[in-house]
């Protein structure tokens, strides 16, 4: 052991029995708040955890409200919905700062704190999928549903069908309910952050000895970007990463484990690994990186490669991820190397001066959105700002104390990791492979900057400053982490389902959709992106869309080319969906009603990039509803 | 498993929870059936299994439990694939409750008797009256949000549309040009329908749709005897009577021949 590190966690096998803070329970809670009315039959102390659970929904449903008057296009103040998150997540930061808690306490906390922001994502758009992904998996998860087999062939994005682990886990809920697709998802994917919450929880008790310190960075992961909204989709990931953290979680344990005992991990790791692998390729290779990472850093400290280095898990993974990329995912190659590949050249090329950065906070799809207020931006950077300036008070402290604990050093070499995910975010194409990494980072970064003890700076003026500093920190990290990590425009819900005269009306796209699904079942079309993934799911449709093949271009120019009809026969596409709405390719927008005042920025599409499959001849118009209209091209594709 | 009553009663469940979820022909009932036998009961069997000899904290049980239900699924939908039936609620409900029994049956096996696992209980949550009258109000809260969500709302704003849509077929006798109609309009409308067939009288139709109605017609005509026979649709509203709404071309094939 490392001359003045800590001794390792606490060998008492049971996280429950874990002091809350090694400084004891010292006071009642700190009536910062005045409760008054009702309010004041509430005991401190025995009912503060259903007063959190009360504020928790009480917030969820501010957020409802919010979403719901911007569904209904009346444009409410975006406050209605930030204090909504604020009301879920303060006072569980709170509470989580305090020694009064204990372990139990803290996890139900922290679970509860998970599965309301993950709530949040399910009112945002409920009862249907509206984010790209997640109308692609979806498409899938019915596929399995309709013939009873996995690895049916995905038009949009081919090599989702051979990472079934999310699919085939919801048709067993589907099949045995006769639930939707929709349903059964939510569902998984709310049980799959339960165990990222808790999986956090314990790990972080684990390596940080304290169950306050494990509270206070699990509630700080919730600040990581992608945690509200991208990662709670309905999208492989978001089954893989909790999966990865219940691996982590067992190592952790495993490490404290008596030698003879050792043994018991390895059916429950081994299992954990291989369903990683078979749910998500990128998240089976960080499983693999972090654990050699970890074998490497354990080695470090302890000199050995003997049991408990994980070393052999981290050959069991590589081996595993290699075996399915190679046996039965093949094309994850062709799909993941042009990403890597650009985002390596971007960066060379935004730092050679030969590209501009990118201009954060615009959208990538190149559609006029609305602008980020500069208070949006401004927290934002706030929020980076912090997580700046606590990252060396949180490395100082985990070098102090838990450089003895190789999953510590690890998380402090992601954490600063995590700052060069930052600097990929000003390169436009590698802007997506730093977000993807963001996530998986930000586990270190949220315990390091948990390590800084800001909670127990008591001035003797203000005791409760610190804990109040934190609190606000955590809110602002909260905050501004989700404004970093979904456009600004798209954090309320748009109109999909509009209520008319008592009767429910949908949206465009979304008509087409279910025209095509009652009149056309089985067919195939070529479309606009949005428009083809809501043909995918709810349609059920076969259709494509993008630059592979290159559906773009034939829907985008004004005239037909000559390899433009014969593409289409090659491909089996009898319909063709031309959309004159500018957000017809916007894959984040696209999906909604229109409104007047966006009708009336919107500039019209060339009119012969819409009618120009009209001049085939034999093609037939069969469908219409004003911007969206299908060509049946039978007989001269 | 005798003296495991935990291993007894995961066993049971999970039977009872196939059983429910299987027969019962109503998904929300289904669901609260089907949730403790795919998210928690084989990760808990396999669980027992692991941990026989040193039995984790409940919290981390409960994780561990779900976590490894998750992996259970995720990695029996493989083994599935490879079956005869594939995923079907029937083998996966097989596929589930064989995991909990081998699971359970393993650690019943390990344990060591009588097991201090079996005996101890889950932790009781202890509630004021208080306290449960804030824990009903913060479920009330979120199920009124779901509730919400879940509701389509007025949007005066949002600009409403009409669909149009035609198909046509033929047979020996005839051929068929079936025309729909679908208003996603804020308000009803009326509507005036004309549909020309190549060398026929157009037939006219007048008709109101309220917001989400359709309305489907079927204009019949001899079967084409060789070339393909145009049709057009044309829709008007009733308010612009002069200018053509939505527009809609089609062939009538010949029979035998489908479009």
């Amino acid at each position: 052991m490392a001359p003045g590190a800590a001794g390792p966690a606490s060998d008492t096998g049971s996280v429950s029995s874990m002091p809350a803070e090694p400084t004891g329970r010292s006071r009642p809670a700190q009536a910062g708040i005045p409760i008054s009315g009702l309010l004041a039959k509430v005991r401190p102390g025995a009912d503060t955890v259903p007063l959190l659970v009360f504020s928790a929904g009480f917030g969820l449903l501010l957020c409802s409200v919010a979403n719901a008057l911007s569904r209904a296009a009346l444009a409410p103040s975006p406050l209605i919905y930030w204090m909504g998150i604020l009301i879920v997540a303060l006072p569980i930061f709170h509470r989580l700062s305090s020694t009064d808690p204990s372990a139990r306490e803290r996890f139900g906390l922290v679970c509860l704190l998970g599965l309301t922001l993950y709530s949040v994502k399910v009112i945002h758009d409920a009862p249907l999928f509206t984010f790209s992904d997640e109308l692609i998996h979806a498409f899938n998860a019915n596929q399995i549903a309709s013939h009873h087999h996995l690895f049916h062939a995905n038009p949009l994005l081919p090599v989702t069908p051979y990472y079934p682990g999310l699919e085939g886990a919801t048709s067993a809920l589907a099949s045995m309910t006769g639930l939707s697709s929709y349903s059964a998802g939510v569902v998984l994917v709310g049980a799959a952050r339960l165990v990222l919450m808790g999986s956090l929880f314990f790990l972080f008790a684990r390596v940080g000895g304290s169950a306050r310190t494990a509270g206070l960075a699990a509630a700080l992961y919730t600040a990581n970007f992608n945690f509200l909204f991208w990662g709670a989709q309905f999208s492989y990931e978001s089954l893989a990463l909790p999966l990865l953290m219940l691996t982590m979680m067992l190592f952790a344990e495993r490490e404290i484990t008596p030698k003879a005992s050792l043994k018991a991990w390895t059916a429950p790791i081994v299992l954990a690994i291989a369903a990683v692998t078979v749910t998500h390729h990128l998240t089976s290779y960080a499983l693999a990186a972090a654990l050699v990472a970890i074998s490497l850093a354990y080695w470090y400290v302890h000199r050995r490669w003997r049991s408990p280095n994980p070393w052999p898990f981290a050959l069991v993974t590589l081996a595993v991820a290699a075996v399915w990329l190679l046996v039965i995912a093949g094309s994850t190659v062709g799909y993941l190397s042009p990403v890597l590949s650009g985002a390596v050249k971007a960066i060379v090329n935004t730092a050679t001066g030969e590209s501009p950065p990118r201009a954060l906070f615009h959208s990538s799809s190149g559609t006029a959105i609305e602008a980020t207020p500069l208070s949006a931006r401004a927290i934002s950077f706030l929020a980076v700002a912090l997580l700046t300036v606590g990252l060396p008070f949180g490395l100082w402290r985990v070098w102090k104390r838990f450089r003895s604990q190789p999953f510590a050093l690890v998380f402090g070499v992601a954490a600063v990791g995590f700052f060069g995910t930052l600097a990929l975010r000003l390169t436009p194409p590698a802007w997506e492979t730093g977000n993807r990494a963001s996530e998986f980072l930000f586990v270190g970064l949220a315990f390091v900057l948990a390590a800084t003890g800001l909670e127990t700076w008591r001035p003797r003026a203000r005791p409760w400053l610190g804990r109040a500093l934190l609190t606000g920190c955590l809110g602002v990290l909260l905050v501004g982490g989700a404004i970093s990590g979904w456009p600004w425009d798209a954090q309320l819900s748009q109109p999909l389902r509009v209520s008319a005269e008592g009767k429910t009306i949908v949206s465009p796209p979304l008509g087409l959709a279910e025209w095509a699904r009652e009149e056309v079942p089985g067919g195939r079309f070529a479309a606009p992106s949005a428009d083809a993934r809501l043909l995918l799911a709810p349609g059920g449709e076969i259709a494509m869309s993008g630059e592979s093949p290159d559906i773009e271009d034939i829907l985008s120019e004004t005239s037909l080319a000559g390899w433009e009809l014969p593409l289409l026969r090659k491909h089996h596409l009898r319909y063709v969906v031309t959309d004159g709405r500018a957000l017809s390719e916007d894959v984040l927008r696209g999906y909604f009603f229109s409104t007047r005042e966006s009708v009336a920025q919107e500039e019209p599409a060339q009119k012969d990039t819409v009618t120009k499959f009209a001049h085939i001849p034999g093609a037939t118009r069969i469908y219409t509803n004003g911007d969206i209209a299908v060509y049946d091209l039978e007989g001269k594709r | 498993m005798r003296g495991h009553r935990d291993l007894r009663r995961a066993v049971a469940a999970s039977v009872l929870c196939a059983a429910v979820a299987l027969i019962l022909p109503f998904p929300a009932i289904c669901l609260v059936f089907a949730v403790p036998l795919c998210l928690f009961l084989p990760g808990y069997a396999i669980a027992s299994a692991a941990f026989a000899h040193r039995p984790l904290a409940r919290m981390q049980t409960l994780v561990l439990s779900v976590g490894l239900s998750l992996a259970v699924l995720a990695l029996g939908a493989l083994l599935l694939n490879y079956l005869p039936g594939g995923l079907r609620a029937g083998t996966w409900a097989l596929l589930l409750v064989l995991v909990v029994f081998s699971g359970c049956r393993a650690a019943a096996l390990r344990r060591p008797k009588p097991s201090g696992a079996s005996r101890s209980t889950w932790p009781r949550l202890q509630v004021s009256k208080s306290g449960g009258v804030l824990l009903g109000g913060g479920a009330l809260a979120a199920i009124a949000a779901l509730l919400l969500a879940m509701t389509p709302v007025p949007a005066k704003n949002a600009v409403g549309y009409t669909e149009l849509w035609l198909s046509t077929r033929s047979n020996a006798r005839s051929g068929v040009v079936r025309v729909g109609v679908r208003s996603e309009e804020q308000h009803e409308v009326g509507y005036f329908l004309r549909v020309r067939l190549d060398g026929e009288k157009p037939k006219l139709r007048l008709f109101n749709l309220v917001p989400g109605e359709t309305r489907m017609f079927r204009v019949r005509t001899a079967p084409p005897s060789g070339a393909p026979v145009p049709v057009v649709a044309s829709l008007f509203r009733q308010d612009e009577p002069k200018s053509v709404y939505r527009r809609l071309t089609g062939l009538v094939p010949p029979p035998g021949k489908s479009r």
